[in-house]
């Protein structure tokens, strides 16, 4: 018990150690004065400026707008991800009507059309959900699609042949059996949905933790854009671990380090 | 057996001119129904006809206006993404192969890399000024991560009786690095630039929009506040083609050095 516990403190301190070093590194160029303190301000002042962001409820108001925001469009961007790729999968004129969208969407940057939605859908929150979703369904339908392509055939024959009907074969042999690839497609989702929903909300907006960021920094109050930043990364940072723990728990017959290493699932077309 | 009657019946050449032809078909009716739509008397301004943006591209081609744009966003995104790039391969293969570099390195990162990056733009343009450099630092930042991350669990994932057969066959380090794990990590390092190179032109086009003089971001501001919405449809269809022409070039690399070696892998692209 004590050795484990001694365990799990050594790996907190592997993890942590480079983080607090860059904490030390930044410290000592703010305060011996190499970098002006204005640009790169204390760790102290930093923390302050988040603590008092949060306790007057600033941050957290900002925060809840962004985080609505990104939750509802990756929402959107799961359900239309999953069923665009298991019709595609499964669907042969469908897949031959939206494949070339997709091949040929696929690295075009959708981001740039933010401002054909602005004028279609206005400055508020819904073009900019509309834009997460559709930037984030991309991967999801993607991995989608080679998830069920990948399904062995052997597996649906067996299930028809115990007289599965379609609905029962596509809940119980189709959507597991993608299920790992399905997950990968949102772990790579989720963090373009931030990036988005931040983005956006930096070009024209007068919520959101982007709007807060961009504000603070010009009107030099450099500790509460710092402050803001630090407010996206945790936002960033829970999410994944909620994704991750969500996959472990759905797709619990595969090993858990598959899910844990960061590596981003690999995405071709 | 039915996939054979369908072959019999409908040879693979005609099967494969008709699938082009249904992939054409949702384009077509998005550009037919804009026509059709741009042609009507209640029209909003911002539904222009494809044939005025056809026009506008052509008269801009002509002039040259688009192209300095496009020439200043690709300096940009292309410098940014080497750099990043470079940075990335670099520290992935170092924390690869030295066991310091990676216990330094591979938490600081994982745990940085579901934050948006971007979040840091406004703070990175006050520190760096609303030049290039700032825009080239910021997308390098964001290329940085997935370039990082794939780059290290590729060359970890090396089958390790790989290295020890080339040990085996008194192969030295430098030799085991070139030839064996370099080669075995190439697939996921490109992956990874792929994955890169699809944020730097969020990440481009978020930083022009936000603060820039030119650049296909800017222009796209700039029409729109001038309600010339021909030439913002002009600079989205740029900016699209140019991510797409990218992610092209990268693939086309990518199967020149990964023929013949890993031809399952590489002829996916």
């Amino acid at each position: 018990m004590a050795k484990n516990m001694l365990a799990a403190v050594r790996r907190t301190a592997a993890v942590l150690y480079p983080l607090v070093l860059l904490a030390i590194f930044w410290e000592v160029l703010s305060r011996t004065g190499l970098v002006s303190p204005r640009l790169m301000p204390s760790l102290g002042a930093i923390g302050t400026a988040f603590v008092k962001g949060v306790w007057s409820g600033e941050i957290i108001h900002h925060a809840s707008v962004s985080l609505l925001r990104a939750l509802s469009g990756f929402g959107i961007a799961i359900v239309a991800g999953i069923l665009l790729g298991v019709f595609m999968a499964r669907i042969r004129w469908f897949e031959q009507l939206v494949e070339p969208i997709f091949s040929f969407g696929y690295p075009v940057p959708k981001i740039a059309l933010y401002p054909v939605f602005i004028l279609i859908l206005g400055f508020g929150s819904s073009s900019k959900i509309a834009l997460i979703a559709l930037e984030c369904s991309f991967p999801i339908a993607v991995n989608t699609y080679f998830g069920i392509r990948a399904v062995a055939p052997r597996l649906i024959w067996s299930a028809n042949n115990m007289g599965a009907d379609p609905f029962r074969t596509f809940f119980r042999v189709l959507l597991p059996a993608a299920l790992p690839s399905i997950m990968s497609g949102i772990r790579v989702a989720l963090p373009l949905s931030l990036v988005v929903v931040i983005v956006t909300e930096m070009i024209g907006e007068s919520v959101g933790l982007g709007y807060y960021i961009s504000y603070a920094s010009a009107s030099f109050m450099y500790a509460s854009s710092y402050a803001g930043v630090i407010a996206v990364a945790i936002m960033g940072f829970v999410l994944d671990r909620i994704v991750i723990a969500i996959r472990n728990r759905l797709v619990f017959w595969e090993p858990k380090g598959a899910a844990q290493d960061s590596s981003p699932s690999p995405l071709e077309i | 057996m039915t996939a054979l009657r369908k072959s019999v019946a409908c040879p693979a050449r005609a099967r494969s001119t008709l699938r082009g032809l249904i992939g054409w078909t949702l384009p077509v009716l998005l550009l037919v129904a804009m026509q059709w739509a741009a042609g009507r008397h209640d029209a909003p301004r911002y539904v222009v006809a494809p044939t005025t943006i056809a026009a506008t591209i052509w008269h801009l081609l002509v002039s040259g206006e688009l192209y300095v744009d496009t020439v200043a966003s690709g300096i940009r995104s292309y410098s940014g993404f080497v750099l990043g790039a470079t940075f990335g391969v670099f520290i992935g293969l170092l924390s690869a192969v030295w066991r310091k570099a990676e216990a330094f390195f591979d938490p600081l990162v994982s745990t940085l890399y579901p934050v948006p990056k971007i979040a840091l733009l406004p703070v990175i343009i006050t520190w760096l000024g609303f030049g290039d450099i700032s825009k080239i630092a910021v997308i390098a930042v964001a290329v940085f991560f997935p370039t990082f991350i794939n780059t290290l669990y590729g060359a970890r994932a090396t089958p390790v009786r790989l290295i020890w057969a080339a040990r085996n066959m008194g192969a030295k380090r430098a030799y085991i690095f070139w030839h064996v794990v370099l080669p075995a990590a190439l697939p996921q390092i490109f992956t990874g630039l792929r994955t890169g190179l699809a944020l730097s032109f969020i990440v481009l086009f978020a930083a022009e929009m936000v603060g820039s003089h030119n650049g296909l971001g800017d222009l796209i501001m700039r029409s729109q506040d001038a309600m010339r919405y021909d030439w913002m449809y002009a600079a989205i269809l740029a900016i699209g083609l140019l991510g797409f022409i990218s992610d092209r070039i990268l693939l086309a690399v990518r199967r020149k050095l990964l023929a013949n070696k890993y031809s399952g892998e590489a002829n996916r692209g």
